[in-house]
C-alpha cells in the first residue's frame, strides 16, 4: 500500500500488534480444543477392566491411555456417567442446585475425550462460574516467584519476607545458576517465615535434586514434577507416568506437599501433539495426576502460553484446562505465571479468568520481583504491578490474596530477613553476607540495586553444606542461636508439619499460627449467592482500605 | 487374603513403632486396619462416607489440632515434645521430625473419608517408603524412568520392595511398569 490509513498506522503500532497470532493447523496440534482428529467419547468395560478408551481397543493403548483406564477412571460409575449427555453434564457444572460432591462424583467415570466434549461447551462466564463452585479449598489463593538475576541470598530472603507478609502463601524459587538451588531453597524458607510465619516454600529444579532438598526440610513442597498428554513428550522428558506416580510417593513419604505441572502447547511445542486438540491432551495430563493420587495440578499452560495464545479461543482453553483439574477434585495453581503479550490489556483480560471466581492459586506465580529479575522468563505480573492488583481487588470486592501493605513495615520485614540470614550464613559456615549487602537488598527495588557475589565461593560452600547433610534443623538451630527465636519456632513449626502430615490433603495452606486450611477443613461450599468464600468482615476491611485512599475526615 | 494383608500390616506397624505395645494398642490397630481394607482405589464414595471405624474427616482432621494423640514422629516423638530448646540443645536429630508410616495411614484414611480413595492410594504407597532410605528411594525412581532397566531388573526391584521392605504395593507398582514398558518398548536394551 503506497499511502497508509492513519487508523491503522497506529493501530499496527500497538503492543498487541507485537504478538504472535497463527490460524488454526490441525497437523500439528496448534488447535485450541476441537481437533477433527480429536476421538469420539466412548468406554467399555469388561469384568471391572476397561478394553476400550474413547474408540480404542486396549490392545493399542499408549501409556497414557493404560495409565488413565486402570488408575483414574472409576468402573463402577463410568456406565453411568458416560451416559450423561456432554450439554446436561455442562449445565449441570454451572448449575447451583447440582452439589459440587454429584459432580466430582461422575467426572472419574468420564473418559478424556468425554471431558472434552462437555467444556467445549461452555462460554467463558460459564466456566469461571465452574471455577467458582467447583474448587476444592473454599478460600482462592495466590502463590509468588521469588527469584533474582545473580541468585543473590539477602535480595531472595528480602523478597520472600515482603512477598510473604503481602499474603502470598506459597512462594517458589528456581535459580539462574543450577548449583545454587540448596541456597535459594534456604534464603526463601528464613525469609518467608518473617514475612509471615506458615508460608510454603519450593525451590524449582531437576526432579531428584527438588526430592533431595524437601528430604532435607529445606523446602515444604514440590511442583516442577511435569508431565505430559502423549507418550513421546512424556519420554522425551525422561519419565513415564510410573516413575512420576512413584515420585508422588516418595514426596508423600517424607511428608512434603506436591502437585504436578502440566500445560496446553507443551506437546506442540516439543513436536509430537499427534494432531489432537491442546485441551484434549491437557486432559489426559489432568486425569493422570488424579489417577497417580496427587492432590493438585498447577496448569494453564505455564511456561508454554505463547501457543495457545496465538490460536483461537486458546485462552478459553487454558480457563477449561483450570476447570477440568478442579472438576476432578484436585488442587488448581493456575498458571498466570509467564509472559506471553506485549498488550497490558490482554495481560489483564487473560488474568481476570481465574482472578474473578478465585482459583485455589490465581498465580503460580506473581511475580514478587521485578520482571527483569525473575528467572522463569518473566511472569505476568509482577511488583510494580502491586497497586495495580490491589485496587482491581477494591474495585470488584474481590480477594486476590494479596493486602495493602506500608512501606515503614515492608522495609523492616526486609531488614529482619537479611539480618536473619546474614546470622543462618555466619553459623551454617557459608561466605558473609556483609552490612553493604543488608542495607541494599532492604530498600533495593531488585538484583540491579545490590553488590555481587563471589559466586564460586557461594557455589563450593552450598556444595559442603549438602555434602555434610545440612538441614533444616541447623538452620532451626543457627536462627535461635543468634536471637531469632521467633523465626527459628516458625521454621521449626514448618519442619513440623511434616510429621503430622496434614498438609499432604488437598489444597492445603496454611494461616499464620500453621492451622492447615485444605479442601478437608474448608471445602467450598459454593451453591449460589450466600453461599461460598465471601470477602466480607474484617478481611474487606483490610482489603478495601488501600493507602491512597483519602478519608472524609481528611478532606 | 485380606486377613494375610492385614497381619503384615499389623506386624509392619508394630515392627516401626518400637518396643511398648499395649493390648489395647494393638486391638487400635487391627481395627484401624480393618477399616482400611474396604474400598479400594476404585471406590468412589463421593461426598462424606466414612469406612468404619477408620478416621473421619469432619471430625479429625487436621490431626495435629484435633487428634495430637495419634502423631508421633519416626523416632516416637509427639509434637508437643519436638521443641526449639531440644533443637538448640542438640537434643533432636532429623529422624525426630520424620513422618512415620502410621500418620500416613491415617492421612490415607481422612482422605478417603472425604471421598478421595486416590489420594488415600498413594498415601498408602508413600507409607511404605518410609521404610526405605533417601538413596534407595531416588534410585529407585531413576529405575524407573524409561529405557534405564530391563523387564527382569524392574523384577527383581519389586521382589526387593516386597522382601526387604514390605512394600507390597509399591512392588505392585514397579510390576506394572515392568509389563507397560515391555509392551511399549520402554525397556533399556
Amino acid at each position: 500500500m503506497s499511502k497508509r490509513q492513519k487508523r491503522f498506522q497506529v493501530l499496527s503500532e500497538r503492543p498487541v500488534n507485537k504478538d504472535g497470532f497463527i490460524k488454526e493447523w490441525v497437523e500439528v496440534g496448534l488447535v485450541a480444543m476441537d481437533s477433527p482428529y480429536d476421538p469420539k467419547p466412548g468406554i467399555k468395560i469388561e469384568n471391572g477392566k476397561v478394553v476400550e478408551l474413547d474408540g480404542k481397543p486396549r490392545q493399542e493403548f499408549d501409556m497414557i491411555d493404560t495409565w488413565i483406564a486402570d488408575h483414574c477412571i472409576d468402573t463402577k460409575v463410568a456406565a453411568e456417567a458416560m451416559a450423561i449427555d456432554s450439554v446436561e453434564y455442562a449445565r449441570m457444572l454451572v448449575d447451583i442446585n447440582v452439589p459440587r460432591s454429584r459432580i466430582v462424583q461422575m467426572s472419574v467415570g468420564m473418559t478424556p475425550a468425554k471431558i472434552v466434549d462437555v467444556l467445549k461447551r461452555m462460554n467463558m462466564v460459564e466456566l469461571m462460574m465452574a471455577m467458582q463452585k467447583l474448587r476444592a479449598r473454599r478460600t482462592p489463593s495466590i502463590q509468588a516467584h521469588v527469584t533474582n538475576l545473580k541468585d543473590t541470598p539477602a535480595l531472595l530472603a528480602a523478597d520472600a519476607a515482603e512477598g510473604a507478609f503481602r499474603g502470598f502463601t506459597e512462594l517458589e524459587t528456581p535459580v539462574g545458576v543450577g548449583r545454587y538451588a540448596p541456597m535459594n531453597a534456604l534464603s526463601i524458607l528464613v525469609g518467608s517465615q518473617i514475612g509471615r510465619p506458615g508460608v510454603l516454600t519450593q525451590c524449582a529444579v531437576e526432579e531428584a535434586l527438588e526430592l533431595t532438598m524437601g528430604m532435607r526440610g529445606l523446602t515444604a513442597y514440590a511442583e516442577t514434577v511435569s508431565v505430559y498428554g502423549t507418550e513421546q513428550v512424556f519420554v522425551d522428558g525422561d519419565d513415564t507416568p510410573w516413575s512420576k506416580a512413584f515420585l508422588a510417593s516418595a514426596y508423600a513419604s517424607r511428608g512434603v506437599k506436591m502437585r504436578f505441572t502440566s500445560g496446553t502447547g507443551s506437546e506442540v511445542q516439543m513436536g509430537y501433539a499427534e494432531r489432537k486438540s491442546m485441551l484434549y491432551l491437557e486432559i489426559r495430563c489432568v486425569m493422570l495426576t488424579k489417577g497417580a493420587g496427587v492432590q493438585g495440578l498447577q496448569n494453564g499452560s505455564i511456561s508454554c502460553i505463547g501457543v495457545p495464545g496465538a490460536v483461537p479461543s486458546g485462552i478459553r482453553a487454558v480457563l477449561a484446562e483450570n476447570v477440568a483439574t478442579v472438576l476432578m477434585d484436585m488442587e488448581v495453581a493456575s498458571g498466570n505465571d509467564q509472559t506471553f503479550t506485549h498488550s497490558p490489556i490482554r495481560n489483564t483480560a487473560r488474568m481476570l479468568m481465574q482472578f474473578l471466581p478465585g482459583t485455589d492459586f490465581i498465580f503460580s506465580g506473581f511475580s514478587a520481583v521485578p520482571n527483569y529479575d525473575n528467572m522463569f522468563a518473566g511472569s505476568t505480573h509482577d511488583t510494580d504491578d502491586y497497586d495495580d492488583y490491589l485496587v482491581l481487588q477494591r474495585d470488584f470486592q474481590i480477594d486476590g490474596g494479596l493486602r495493602p501493605v506500608s512501606e515503614e513495615d515492608v522495609i523492616a520485614v526486609r531488614n529482619k530477613a537479611a539480618r536473619a540470614l546474614q546470622e543462618v550464613f555466619e553459623e551454617l559456615r557459608l561466605p558473609p553476607i556483609t552490612d553493604e549487602e543488608v542495607e541494599a537488598v532492604t530498600y533495593a527495588h531488585g538484583s540491579k540495586d545490590v553488590p555481587d557475589r563471589n559466586v564460586p565461593e557461594d557455589l563450593r560452600a552450598i556444595d559442603e553444606f549438602m555434602k555434610r547433610g545440612g538441614n533444616g534443623l541447623d538452620v532451626v538451630r543457627a536462627l535461635a542461636k543468634h536471637g531469632f527465636s521467633d523465626v527459628a519456632g516458625a521454621v521449626l513449626n514448618m519442619l513440623k508439619q511434616k510429621v503430622s502430615g496434614d498438609y499432604l490433603q488437598t489444597s492445603a495452606i496454611f494461616d499464620d499460627d500453621f492451622v492447615v486450611l485444605s479442601a478437608v477443613n474448608d471445602p467450598n461450599d459454593y451453591q449460589g449467592p450466600g453461599t461460598g468464600y465471601r470477602l466480607e468482615g474484617e478481611r474487606w476491611e483490610m482489603l478495601k482500605n488501600i493507602p491512597q485512599a483519602i478519608s472524609p475526615e481528611d478532606v | 487374603m485380606a486377613d494375610e494383608h492385614m497381619s503384615k500390616k499389623v506386624e509392619d506397624m508394630i515392627k516401626a513403632k518400637g518396643l511398648a505395645i499395649s493390648p489395647d494398642r494393638i486391638a487400635d490397630v487391627v481395627k484401624q486396619v480393618m477399616a482400611t481394607m474396604q474400598g479400594g482405589p476404585g471406590d468412589s464414595s463421593g461426598g462424606s462416607a466414612s469406612p468404619k471405624g477408620g478416621l473421619d474427616a469432619r471430625k479429625d482432621y487436621p490431626l495435629a489440632n484435633k487428634r495430637p494423640d495419634l502423631v508421633q514422629s519416626a523416632s516416637g516423638l509427639k509434637l508437643e515434645d519436638i521443641t526449639l530448646d531440644k533443637v538448640v540443645d542438640g537434643n533432636l536429630t532429623f529422624d525426630d521430625i520424620k513422618i512415620k508410616p502410621e500418620t500416613l495411614e491415617y492421612q490415607a484414611q481422612i482422605a478417603e473419608s472425604a471421598g478421595r480413595p486416590r489420594l488415600a492410594a498413594n498415601l498408602r504407597r508413600a507409607a511404605e517408603l518410609t521404610r526405605i532410605p533417601d538413596e534407595r528411594v531416588l534410585e529407585i525412581y531413576n529405575a524407573l524412568r524409561p529405557y534405564r532397566s530391563t523387564k527382569q531388573e524392574l523384577l527383581d526391584l519389586a521382589g526387593e520392595l516386597e522382601s526387604k521392605y514390605e512394600a507390597s504395593v509399591c512392588a505392585a507398582l514397579v510390576r506394572e511398569a515392568a509389563e507397560v514398558y515391555e509392551g511399549r518398548d520402554r525397556l533399556r536394551k
